[in-house]
């Protein structure tokens, strides 16, 4: 686990650290694409903690995902309507949802520990 | 297992932290970039350096009185006070103001006299225009037909006779006095006035400018009127 937070950490100190930009044309392009890898890396927690996690599925996922929303947004640019708010919505409606299915994971598996405790003690 | 789907993980969680910091970078791009050259920057540092001096000779100024008072407080400190008096007295323009200066004489133009032209007044918008241009020159002294100009004088339209401090000025011929702080700077003044365009905007209103050489000992008028104090307050005693 700690390993995940050190590449996190990581890849935000190189980010700033080499002080790397895009031009501002495709921040909207950038920024769908960050939401779709939240979205991609949340599902994945969840399904790990569902014993659903599939390495093929995640790993795919996460560059599908975001090759779909920076296409759609490309597209809506391109067609003069705002697709990307489509990917926004589906995707932050998605991250909400992984977001509290992970928490009611967690706190039944807290729960879960503590009436095991209880019984043993 | 777990290990495999770590590394996945940080490898995963390694890009969108990567892009993160990137989209970071890239929204908080400075507003406006400084596109100055350096030509720009050099102006700007002179007109910063001349600002510098400026104050630099001011603080000399202060400390030189303040030595003054130092020296004359244990004498007579009221001495001190009157000579303070004094000098800003004559900084605001309520004495004469005697040093070498010239004189600028406005004319109806000879081609107006031999056609026999009305000769009217000159107008305000033009005289403003004198005063500014010779204005570009520091510490200089100026009256116009007797009226000696200070910081709160107008000139202005009253009634359809040009005014300055409220008083008439003559119909031309009239003349303008200007004492400088030096001769050389008189003479640069004389020479700017002589080649100045704004002669030609006098003859277009059929007057004709004439700039006596620099004399040592031009005098300025006083500022004969009251200056009104509306919005400015004694301090209060420390």
């Amino acid at each position: 686990m700690w390993l995940s937070v050190l590449g996190l950490l990581l890849g935000i100190s190189l980010g700033l650290l080499t002080d790397m930009q895009i031009p501002p044309e495709y921040a909207d392009y950038l920024s769908i694409a960050v939401l779709a890898s939240l979205d991609t890396l949340f599902g994945g927690i969840r399904a790990h903690l569902q014993h659903m996690y599939d390495d093929k599925v995640f790993v795919s996922g996460f560059f599908f995902n975001i090759v779909l929303a920076a296409g759609l947004a490309f597209l809506g640019v391109h067609l003069g309507v705002d697709l990307y708010l489509a990917a926004i919505f589906a995707f932050g409606v998605r991250l909400f949802q992984n977001i509290a299915v992970i928490r009611r994971l967690l706190l039944a598996k807290w729960a879960n520990k503590k009436e095991a405790g209880e019984t043993l003690g | 297992m777990r290990k495999k789907i770590f590394s996945r993980f940080s490898i995963i969680l390694f890009v969108i932290g990567l892009m993160m910091a990137v989209q970071y970078n890239t929204i908080n791009e400075p507003d406006s970039r400084d596109t100055r050259d350096v030509w720009e920057i050099r102006q700007e540092l002179s007109v910063e350096k001349q600002l510098h001096s400026e104050l630099l000779s001011e603080i000399s100024q202060m400390d030189s009185t303040l030595e003054k008072y130092e020296a004359a407080s244990e004498a007579s400190p009221e001495q001190a006070l009157k000579e303070t008096v004094e000098e800003l007295r004559s900084l605001a323009g309520l004495t004469e103001a005697a040093g070498p200066g010239i004189e600028v004489s406005i004319e109806p133009s000879p081609e107006a006299v031999a056609l026999g032209q009305n000769i009217e007044g000159i107008s305000p918008d033009l005289l403003i225009r004198f005063v500014n241009s010779v204005n570009s020159f520091n510490n200089l002294e100026v009256s116009i037909d007797g009226n000696r100009l200070v910081n709160t004088s107008a000139i202005r339209d009253i009634n359809g006779k040009t005014t300055v401090n409220a008083n008439p000025i003559q119909t031309p011929p009239f003349t303008a006095k200007i004492v400088a702080g030096s001769t050389e700077d008189a003479e640069k003044l004389y020479n700017y006035l002589l080649s100045s365009p704004l002669l030609d905007d006098f003859y277009i209103d059929d007057l004709v400018v004439t700039v006596s050489e620099p004399k040592d000992d031009m005098v300025v008028e006083a500022y004969d009127g009251e200056i009104s104090y509306q919005h400015l307050k004694e301090a209060e005693g420390e």
